[in-house]
């Protein structure tokens, strides 16, 4: 596999500074889909008890295939909440915004003062942001102009130095979204994502539409943007190669909860849970033509998930408890957690 | 030229777009030339990224759409020459494509046996019992069994399933060549490597040939005999498949290589702020 | 299926009130058959009476119960309006999903052919024929015309639908399998059509009966089947507005704007049902 890791020596992790409070503090939060169509009920357990920590400045990546939950679980941090999708229980709690248990429960005014200013997103899709029939500069006028209080002149002055952080020309104002590619398109959101130097940005699969070369600019203006202005990055993406080579610490999110989490290079050496061992260990590299597996079964259908560990149907490593219990978060190592009877065999009750 | 299963020859193909008043010609593919042999099954994969012009090369290849000139032979026949409904059911039965979304490939309103035994009743001629001998036959072969599959709609099952209905579907005809574009982009990455490691198995035990379209150069590394590199149309670099990715030669290509992110890359870092962040991201 | 109806009639109130509309006219149109008075007759009752227990709608001043006439007018609208749209429907449907799924110069022929029916003047040639063909304007003729000039505009409604299923992928996965154009048309496209069939199936209806009555009420077409409009068309005869008559065209307009709302209210409220966006959404397919 990879070049061994140097053993993390525990002054690196007593030189890292227990950080003052969390950017972003999720407390088992549980958002269900619940609809009740023409006599049929049904509740989508997408997020069904998850807790996690997002740090100052730093770029926090979570990891999960299709229905593992991820993007309810982005929808309800950013506060687009609406039927059917309901916020069921627990709290996500921001550093800008003490007290509140989230979003989709403060006022539209203290939404609209935080959008952008102290919480902004990096989309999939561009044309999701840009306004199709305006040029690329109204859309700086209409999300960023307001938070800034700066005159006109200062203002535009702010937004070409900033265009020039990701390598574009100012140029690019004038023109329409359609007339610049698509990796122009995305820089351009992370432009006027990050303008306004929020404390947090979410990015949602951001380069998954582009292709590799792209990609491979686009991410490295991510980093280089965020590491300047010191914003926490929670970046969403089904990518693991995407995750290893941006991220600072990984959670691996499997059909609504937390499997895994902890610093990125930690689980890529280490994983410990067996749907991370599978997603480090199955990609095929260049050089190595070893044979790889894939996982029997399929991902569970969140209206009616297994009951216990809900990655028992599908894990080589299964037992009995398994198939009862849900196996709760527990610490495993510095700064790691795991969710997972075999790596933590005492019983644990879901609490 | 004997010996063939599929030969194509200077093939090009321009669109003009723009309309009445300005007018563009687009050369989506620009003189590709490749052959592969008949008795001897591969996994001949095309690379390229969106613009290089590979799904219309696929979509020549299936005769979906007719090349601007050159030629594509398929067992001796000149695809230009397939008109009338028996040629294009004898081309269908040896030529069957896979495509990207699994989601789309079927009908959501419909069942997915429904396409298994059109397809059978078609291609094989059979009846009755036998259509539902071949449907079980090809499942199986695909690692899905009737059970799992029968009476299903396409919104109950898997990316990952779906797509394994959807070659099950295309062996039905016993094809020779099967053309899939991009097949496991658009699933789970837990699922992935079943697909992959099932065309592999199409070439070794059926002695299918597959033409094998995707831009993860490390999928291709793992299953491909034979590859080309596409950029704008032209091919860049093309031979033996896993020496030329160990080892590009063209820019193009070494670039297309340098910019994979593999999992080792976290091994490269430190796990800290301060580490070697500028490694995975340097233009090298 | 019956689940089906079920759902609709507890959850949707349109569907409720369009059922309950349509079902009062469907059975005034049933009771026609049970018609003491023979409907062509004149002078069986004594005329000009106004609504009472005797006579509820009251009569005409041709000496005809307004109740019992009008159950035999309205079932020869709605029959008259049914077999139109059908009819119609049916050429939408084969010209719209052939031309839509061929494309090319099938496509543009048929499209100019369809634009010209759309903009053909309906009114002034429906007069046109009636004048032409004066006695012999049988209903069965009528309709036939009328479905003729009522299928363009639904036709392109459908191409467009027929356009954009060519492109998706399930579309070449059915060629792949072997169909034939006819088999893919009507197996795979047919029900993301039907929406839109059976939406313009009401509005179709609603056109035709509501030209239908046009022209009977200025006496285009055979005065003496009794139909809505010929029932106004008689009233108008004998003035029966200034006579004070009003019972007379006051309950077949009643009628009739009953029939609409409550064709339409059906349309709308199982649009919703049939529209393969709920009904895959219904079915469950996995959220987020």
């Amino acid at each position: 596999m990879s070049a061994p890791v140097p053993a993390v020596p525990s002054a690196a992790a007593a030189a890292a500074p227990v950080p003052a409070a969390p950017v972003l503090s999720v407390q088992d939060l549980k958002a269900y889909y619940r609809t009740r169509y023409f006599g049929v009920t049904r509740d989508v357990r997408a997020v069904d008890g998850v807790s996690f920590e997002v740090r100052a400045g730093e770029i926090y990546g979570l990891a999960g295939e299709s229905s593992s939950g991820k993007t309810t679980l982005i929808k309800a941090i950013a506060g687009a909440i609406r039927p059917p999708l309901e916020v069921v229980g627990g709290t996500m709690t921001f550093s800008f915004l003490p007290g509140s248990p989230g979003l989709h429960r403060a006022s539209p005014a203290e939404v609209a003062g935080i959008r952008w200013r102290h919480l902004s997103y990096i989309m999939q899709g561009s044309m999701n942001v840009l306004n199709p029939v305006r040029r690329v500069k109204h859309s700086f006028d209409d999300f960023a102009f307001r938070h800034m209080g700066l005159a006109r002149s200062a203002f535009w002055a702010e937004v070409e130095a900033h265009l020039a952080r990701v390598d574009l020309d100012p140029s690019v104002l004038a023109a329409y979204p359609h007339e610049l590619s698509g990796g122009m398109r995305q820089r351009v959101t992370i432009a006027l994502a990050t303008l306004c130097r929020p404390e947090f940005v979410i990015a949602d699969e951001p380069t998954t539409a582009l292709d590799v070369l792209v990609q491979k600019t686009v991410l490295g203006m991510i980093r280089s943007v965020q590491r300047e202005i010191g914003s926490s990055l929670l970046f969403v993406t089904h990518d693991m190669g995407v995750h290893a080579a941006l991220t600072d610490r990984l959670a691996i999110m499997y059909a609504g909860r937390l499997a895994e989490e902890g610093r990125t290079a930690e689980i890529f050496a280490r994983p410990r849970h067996p749907y991370t061992r599978h997603l480090v260990g199955s990609l095929p590299r260049i050089g190595d033509a070893s044979e790889r597996k894939s996982l029997d079964g399929t991902p569970p259908n969140l209206a009616d998930p297994p009951p216990g560990c809900r990655f028992h149907p599908r894990c080589p490593l299964a037992m009995d408890v398994c198939r009862r219990e849900q196996p709760a978060m527990i610490a495993d190592g510095p700064d790691h957690r795991v969710a997972c009877f075999a790596v933590h065999p005492q019983s644990e009750g879901h609490p | 030229m004997s010996g063939a299963l599929i030969e194509l020859v200077n093939v090009r193909k321009s669109f003009t777009r723009g309309g009445l008043l300005s007018h563009r010609r687009v050369q989506a593919v620009d003189d590709v030339s490749f052959r592969i042999a008949a008795d001897d099954p591969v996994i001949f994969t095309i690379i390229g990224e969106s613009g290089s012009g590979k799904s219309t090369l696929a979509r020549m290849i299936l005769n979906i759409t007719p090349p601007t000139s050159g030629s594509i032979v398929f067992r001796g026949r000149d695809l230009s020459t397939i008109r009338g409904g028996a040629d294009r059911t004898a081309f269908m039965a040896a030529v069957q494509p896979i495509f990207q979304n699994p989601f789309e490939a079927f009908n959501p309103l419909k069942r997915l046996d429904h396409y298994l035994h059109v397809t059978a009743r078609r291609f094989t001629g059979a009846k009755g019992q036998a259509v539902e001998q071949r449907t079980d036959e090809v499942l199986r072969q695909v690692g899905l069994s009737l059970a799992e599959v029968r009476g299903r709609f396409p919104h109950e099952l898997s990316g990952g399933q779906l797509q394994r209905v959807a070659i099950a579907r295309a062996l039905v005809s016993r094809p020779a060549l099967i053309v899939a574009d991009e097949p496991v982009s658009m699933v789970d990455a837990s699922l992935r490597m079943a697909i992959v490691n099932l065309f592999r198995g199409l070439r070794d035990d059926l002695g299918i040939s597959i033409v094998y379209i995707t831009h993860d150069l490390a999928t291709a590394y793992y299953i491909s005999d034979e590859l080309m590199i596409m950029q704008k149309g032209k091919v860049v670099e093309a031979g033996a498949a896993r020496p030329i990715l160990s080892d590009p030669q063209h820019p193009y290509s070494r670039q297309l290589k340098d910019a994979v992110l593999s999992p080792a890359l976290a091994g490269a870092r430190d796990g800290a702020n301060g580490g070697s962040d500028a490694r995975p991201f340097h233009a090298s | 299926m019956l689940a089906i109806l079920r759902d609709l009639l507890r959850y949707n109130a349109e569907f409720r009130i369009g059922l309950l509309l349509v079902g009062i006219v469907v059975v005034l149109a049933a009771l026609s058959f049970a018609s003491p008075y023979p409907p062509l007759d004149v002078y069986v009752v004594p005329p000009d009476l106004p609504p009472s227990w005797a006579y509820p709608f009251g009569t005409t001043s041709r000496g005809q119960d307004v109740f019992w006439q009008l159950t035999v007018a309205i079932r020869n609208t709605l029959a008259f309006g049914i077999a139109v749209a059908l009819l119609s429907r049916v050429l939408s449907l084969a010209i719209g999903l052939f031309s839509g799924y061929k494309g090319g110069w099938i496509d543009r022929v048929l499209m100019s052919i369809n634009d010209t029916f759309i903009v053909l003047p309906l009114f002034p040639i429906l007069v046109l024929f009636y004048f032409v063909m004066r006695d012999r304007m049988t209903w069965a003729m009528l309709a036939l015309i009328m479905a003729c000039l009522g299928w363009a505009y639904d036709a392109r409604l459908i191409r467009s639908v027929a356009m954009s299923l060519k492109t998706r992928e399930f579309t070449q996965t059915s060629i792949f399998s072997g169909m034939t154009t006819r088999e893919i048309l009507m197996r795979e496209h047919l029900p993301y059509v039907m929406p839109i069939v059976f939406s313009t199936t009401m509005n179709n209806m609603n056109w035709s009966i509501g030209l239908e009555v046009t022209l009977s009420v200025l006496g285009f077409t055979d005065i003496n089947t009794p139909t809505i409009g010929g029932m106004i068309f008689w009233a108008n005869q004998h003035t029966a507005m200034v006579a004070g008559v009003w019972w007379w065209f006051a309950f077949p307009v009643a009628v009739v704007v009953m029939a609409f709302v409550g064709l339409f209210l059906l349309a709308v409220s199982m649009n919703e049902y049939i529209d393969p966006r709920s009904r895959l959404r219904r079915m469950g397919g996995a959220a987020g």
